[in-house]
């Protein structure tokens, strides 16, 4: 029978803090980069829907080139690349930030795109039969409607890549995984603080999915399930 | 009597298919026309030609003064002194019943809130549902829904109305609600046209009625004429089968 420790975890109060700071920053690195993650979501959804070449060529580029590649080799691009190339020093939180932004955009502008895609074409025909613009149409008919009508997807992509955040701290980002591992490094118990940490993960999880699906009820309460 | 809109031999075709063939036809102001004909035969492309919905190839477009650009560059500058009606409401779902009614006197005509929900609730009320005017679109009968959609479109104090194909989409029994509130508008000396399968409105309410076939415009006549002694035989035939 395995003999399991937890309380080696708790023992040390470095440990505790280590977690409990980890949590935190977990959570406010995923808030963050889902904030700008999805406004740069947004900014290449409309930019790869245009009809204007220059908007559409680089932002499917950026969108093909994230999505198909590995989210650490993109970590280590943005966080030890760019800086040689560009001669810049950031904190490692601040790089990792980045990176997630961007891989979060790529994914967030594809769902974001076929919320588009999904808006009937009766509605902007609507808008414009009563005279209104077009960027009065994209903000005020097309993306409300598109933004409900794949809500569900986005929390979902939300959750899925709070998971994939635990990588950041290959980079040396003391998030929940890079605690577990400082903990498990000191005390040999590996299988105890693994455990802790899939907990950890699977309570945030559902935390932001509960936080996230309340939300879209207060800013889409029209909208119904067809 | 004052021209509202004009069509000089107006041709448009989707692809190799024409769907409009050298089309005239002159409407006076707080003139009523239904468009009758069977499906296919480019009546809602015709209106949809008059509000600069759809291009078209050649021929000329005037409406309320203004000659419509063959590529739709001056749209805007005809949609806002046109108002329509579709088949399918179109009410935008994510808004409430006043917010379909302000949004584009405040955008496009640059009304104050306050102002653009005044002018709404009178056109709620004219066509008889202020009392759903927090109410979203999904919580609103088809017949309902329709009534929105003409107060949506009054409250841009249009020159002209378009309807198409309005009562279409409805179940039979809320045919009339909207048909009465047409009837309504029409008796304010609105300049209507509707393309429409109800030959009861048509006859009670129109000033002509045009006849349409594979994209012509078959005949023309008043509605007393047109019901009692159409000239064509295609007209005849159409009016055969509608009339039972």
């Amino acid at each position: 029978m395995i003999d399991l420790r937890f309380y080696e975890i708790w023992r040390e109060q470095i440990f505790v803090e280590k977690l409990i700071n980890g949590i935190g920053t977990s959570i406010l690195l995923m808030i963050l980069g889902g904030i700008i993650g999805f406004i740069f979501g947004l900014a290449l959804a409309t930019a790869r829907g245009s009809k204007i070449r220059f908007l559409r060529i680089p932002s499917a580029t950026f969108i093909e080139s994230v999505r198909n590649t590995p989210l650490i080799v993109q970590l280590f691009f943005v966080c030890f690349g760019l800086p040689m190339i560009f001669e810049y020093r950031w904190p490692f939180f601040a790089s990792a930030l980045l990176a997630l932004c961007l891989n979060f955009s790529a994914y967030y502008a594809e769902i974001i795109r076929a919320g588009f895609d999904n808006v009937e074409y009766g509605q902007s025909e609507a808008a414009r039969a009563l005279g209104l613009g077009k960027n009065d149409i994209l903000a005020y008919i097309v993306l409300p409607q598109a933004l409900a009508k794949v809500y569900p997807s986005l929390v979902s992509q939300f959750v899925f890549l709070f998971l994939t955040t635990g990588i950041i701290s290959e980079v040396g980002v003391e998030d929940l995984t890079w605690a577990g591992r400082y903990i498990a490094d000191r005390n040999f118990r590996d299988f105890e603080v693994f455990i802790v940490l899939t907990i950890a993960y699977a309570l945030l999880s559902v935390m932001f999915r509960g936080v996230l699906t309340a939300t879209g009820q207060l800013v889409f309460p029209w909208y119904r399930e067809k | 009597m004052e021209t509202c809109i004009n069509l000089n031999d107006l041709n448009k075709w989707f692809g190799s298919f024409q769907v409009l063939d050298s089309i005239n036809l002159s409407i006076s102001t707080a003139e009523k026309v239904v468009i009758c004909g069977p499906s296919g035969s480019g009546k809602s492309t015709l209106i949809r030609c008059v509000n600069a919905l759809e291009p078209f190839q050649s021929g000329s477009v005037n409406v309320c003064g203004i000659s419509v650009e063959k590529n739709g560059r001056n749209a805007t500058d005809i949609q806002r002194r046109v108002g329509m009606v579709f088949q399918q409401f179109n009410l935008f779902p994510h808004l409430s019943v006043l917010k379909n009614c302000t949004l584009a006197p405040c955008r496009v005509l640059g009304l104050s809130d306050d102002e653009a929900g005044a002018k709404a609730m009178h056109y709620l009320e004219r066509v008889r549902i202020p009392e759903q005017a927090s109410k979203y679109p999904a919580d609103l009968s088809g017949g309902q829904q329709q009534r929105v959609a003409i107060a949506r479109a009054l409250t841009m104090e249009p020159e002209l109305m378009l309807f198409d194909e309005p009562t279409s989409a409805l179940d039979p029994e809320v045919v009339t609600e909207v048909l009465d509130t047409m009837v309504d508008l029409a008796e304010t000396g609105m300049t209507m046209i509707c393309v429409t399968h109800e030959m009861g409105f048509a006859k009670q309410v129109a000033d002509r009625v045009v006849f349409m076939d594979e994209g012509k415009i078959i005949e023309i006549a008043t509605p007393e004429k047109f019901f009692s002694e159409p000239t064509h035989e295609r007209t005849q035939f159409f009016l055969s089968r509608v009339l039972g």
